[in-house]
């Protein structure tokens, strides 16, 4: 008794993200455009249509639904990603909050994301891309790409996959103690260790001091479709990946 | 009568830091009981029982795990077979030094919001008598009993609403608390405070940025000297000869446009030496004169007397974060020698005043700068050791550099006064770190431990010719004080962020340092 009255209690407590932005006059939007672009534009898109961190002019977000959400996330960073924190007062980061609820604009693709699909299956992508369980696992998990990535950073990593490599899949190369050429994904390095996930898929931690030719590569395993296919092909492939979207979420 | 000739033969028992064995803190290498091990800064230990012949052989000994999710950055002391940390924010614990179980905890409630730049954290507590004292994140020094944990006086350093924050460890000077304070990213006005230890009561304010009509007050346009920063927020050191402590101050604010505070902008990232006993100024040598990088000089200043030129003199050696290292006349504050020890791309080199000559177009703008060392500098707050053994000076290092962006801002009280943010870590660049020993007459590497990662722990050396150093990778490690080899490492699964120490316990040496949000202590089997 004495802990549903508690939990009604705590029902009745005003939500803590229900916190209402102070900063949301055009002067505010301006201000946080001008933050956002000279902190925020080198990996999030000069209008926040994504890059190498997500499209933030969607309308949605992967960490925050709520203003709230959304200036933690600013300020703090998310831990284990490349978001740093945003070392400003509270004010400044409200107007980044209210230049981002700004933007909201999402160019249709251009291509035939039908066509895209089958090209997907052609070319063999599945081999080390992952959508909703199937295939490979080497490569990113594409099975939300559609909601993360701008329809250019789309096109360019298919087009040119070492312009922008993530650290995750920069590529670790080794020759073992029986003098065998290896090869992995860098997972986590240190002083003396590395962790890969090696291009049969087993985890392996590779001890420095015992292999001979340790080296990391910063460019991508994954091959561009330039040749393979037509431009329009790659504007159909670019059509695929960007409708891949969480279940039940529409465009 | 009774009662006096009993007090007069408990005061000196087991517990009593006195002021004169803090004075000879070398005589008893078993006891770890000022910040630095001693007044000179130098983080040595006289132990030589765990050396490099048996080093490989260290095991963990106890463990102690403190329930918080915020940077632990406390470097324990050992008094009398007990063992007093900070627990971030600003909680204070004494365990046995030997077992790690705890006698008692203070604990210290913080109001809901309080304002600091780099987390809620604390570097450590002073002892003196049968008090050891701690200053808190809401701007408070509190005096405790060291025996029951009892709270014997708190007073408020500074007003945390306007972005001061305690976050130093307290340095006992004869019968004073001395404590620094940090907010240099709030516009503070910054200062060094010497406290009564018996009352509380406050005996001297030294202004790091002289008010109007004090000498250097001219080097600030305007009314810019009420919030220009100038921190004092790492521990520094004490040369009872002369009766100066010698402490470094931090950055100019805001951090990264300069237009607002034009001129030297005294006496920001500079050493100072101060009268004990009044808090005069007595010398000062400015590392970065009008700091545009964030460049503060928060070092631990390292006191030697040796010949320099066939003399003998009495020497500062302070390897500054800006990428320079330093000697300084501990008499007069008088350049000796400087030489970059890590990569730096922003001075052409140091004039015969020890000024730094700028090269072109270094200082942030508002589409980014590259330059090294980064914001995090080339080193920082966490310690350097000096072996008089070895007569080497050891470091850490970070090769990096950052993206300087200006930007404006105005002041407002409380909140940060930065003008901008810096691109600190590239995530194409992440730079690297290493401990490096340097010749101290010369600044000449001798040798370096290179690390994958920039660290942000500080080093101890022994007499049993060892360097103890940590990683953001978790990693605890000896190395020969000599050659740099590594001898021993130990995974402690977490990011050490603080200072090695040494003790003895029941006979046997111990290593102790807090990694990710534990003290691990080491020892032979």
């Amino acid at each position: 008794m004495r802990r549903l009255s508690w939990l009604l209690a705590a029902a009745l407590l005003p939500a803590q993200d229900e916190t209402r932005n102070p900063a949301t006059s055009p002067a505010d939007i301006e201000a946080g455009a001008k933050t956002f672009r000279s902190h925020c534009s080198p990996c999030h898109g000069f209008d926040g249509g994504g890059g190498r961190g997500p499209a933030l002019n969607t309308g949605r977000f992967y960490r925050a639904t709520t203003d709230a959400e959304l200036l933690r996330v600013i300020s703090d960073g998310v831990e284990g990603t490349e978001m740093p924190g945003l070392f400003y007062s509270p004010d400044r980061v409200w107007q980044v909050v209210s230049y981002l609820r700004s933007l909201n604009a999402r160019p249709a693709a251009k291509g035939n994301a039908a066509a895209g699909a089958k090209l997907f299956t052609e070319l063999g992508c599945g081999g080390c891309h992952r959508i909703r369980g199937e295939g490979g696992r080497l490569g990113p998990d594409l099975s939300e790409i559609g909601r993360a990535r701008s329809l250019d950073h789309l096109r360019q990593a298919i087009l040119d996959p070492n312009a922008d490599v993530r650290q995750r899949y920069w590529v670790v190369r080794y020759t073992d103690a029986s003098g065998s050429r290896r090869e992995g994904f860098l997972m986590n390095e240190d002083t003396y260790t590395a962790q890969i996930l090696d291009t049969s898929e087993n985890l392996v931690t590779v001890v420095k001091s015992a292999v001979r030719d340790y080296r990391v590569e910063k460019t991508s395993k994954m091959p561009s479709i330039k040749g393979k296919a037509t431009e329009a092909q790659a504007e159909d492939l670019v059509a695929y990946l960007a409708s891949l979207r969480p279940q039940g979420e529409s465009r | 009568m009774k009662t006096i000739a009993l007090c007069l033969i408990t005061l000196p028992l087991a517990g009593q830091v006195t002021y004169p064995r803090l004075l000879n803190a070398s005589a008893e290498p078993g006891q770890w009981m000022t910040y630095s091990g001693s007044y000179k800064g130098w983080r040595y230990s006289a132990l030589d029982q765990v050396n490099r012949a048996n080093v490989a052989g260290l095991k963990v000994r106890w463990v102690y795990q403190m329930p918080t999710t915020h940077m632990v950055e406390t470097t324990p002391l050992v008094v009398d077979g007990v063992m007093y940390f900070s627990e971030p924010p600003s909680n204070v614990v004494a365990v046995d030094a030997a077992t790690g179980k705890q006698y008692w905890k203070y604990r210290r409630k913080m109001p809901p919001k309080v304002n600091v730049c780099c987390g809620q954290v604390n570097r450590g507590v002073a002892a003196l008598g049968d008090r050891v004292f701690v200053g808190t994140v809401d701007a408070h020094l509190v005096a405790l009993d060291a025996k029951t944990g009892d709270v014997l006086w708190d007073v408020e350093v500074a007003d945390y609403k306007a972005g001061y924050s305690v976050t130093v460890a307290p340095l006992i000077v004869k019968d004073m608390v001395i404590t620094g304070i940090a907010g240099g990213e709030y516009g503070i006005r910054g200062f060094l405070d010497a406290y009564d230890s018996r009352t509380g009561k406050r005996r001297w304010r030294f202004w790091v940025i002289p008010g109007p009509g004090e000498k250097g007050n001219e080097t600030w346009s305007g009314d810019s000297w009420k919030t220009g920063g100038g921190s004092t927020w790492v521990t520094g050191s004490f040369d009872p000869e002369q009766n100066l402590i010698i402490w470094g101050t931090g950055n100019p604010a805001p951090d990264w446009n300069g237009d607002v505070r034009l001129g030297d902008n005294l006496y920001t990232d500079s050493a100072v030496a101060l009268d004990a006993d009044t808090g005069k100024l007595k010398w000062h040598f400015q590392f970065v004169p009008h700091d545009v990088h964030d460049w503060d000089a928060v070092q631990v200043p390292v006191l030697v007397d040796d010949t320099w030129e066939g003399k003998p003199r009495k020497l500062v050696y302070w390897a500054h974060r800006c990428g320079f290292y330093y000697v300084l006349d501990r008499v007069t504050g008088q350049f000796l020698l400087g030489k970059p020890f890590a990569t730096q791309t922003w001075a052409k080199g140091l004039d015969a005043s020890g000024r730094p000559i700028r090269l072109p177009n270094i200082d942030p703008s508002p589409e980014g700068t590259y330059i090294w060392p980064g914001v995090q500098g080339a080193t920082n707050w966490y310690s350097p050791s000096y072996s008089p053994v070895t007569r080497r000076f050891y470091l850490s290092v970070w090769e990096n550099r950052s993206v300087y962006r200006k930007g404006d801002q105005r002041y407002t009280p409380g909140n940060r006064y930065i003008a901008s943010v810096p691109l600190i870590d590239l995530p194409d660049d992440p730079g690297h770190g290493a401990i490096r020993a340097l010749d101290p007459k010369t600044g000449d590497r001798v040798w370096e431990y290179r690390l994958h990662t920039k660290p942000w722990a500080g080093v101890l050396s022994t007499a049993g010719n060892l360097v103890f150093g940590g990683s953001d990778e978790g990693y605890f490690f000896a190395l020969d004080a000599e050659s740099g080899k590594e001898l021993w490492r130990q995974n402690c699964g977490g990011i050490i962020r603080t200072n090695p120490i040494s003790y003895t316990a029941q006979g046997k040496q111990v290593v102790a340092i807090a990694a990710g949000s534990s003290i691990f202590t080491f020892d032979l089997p």
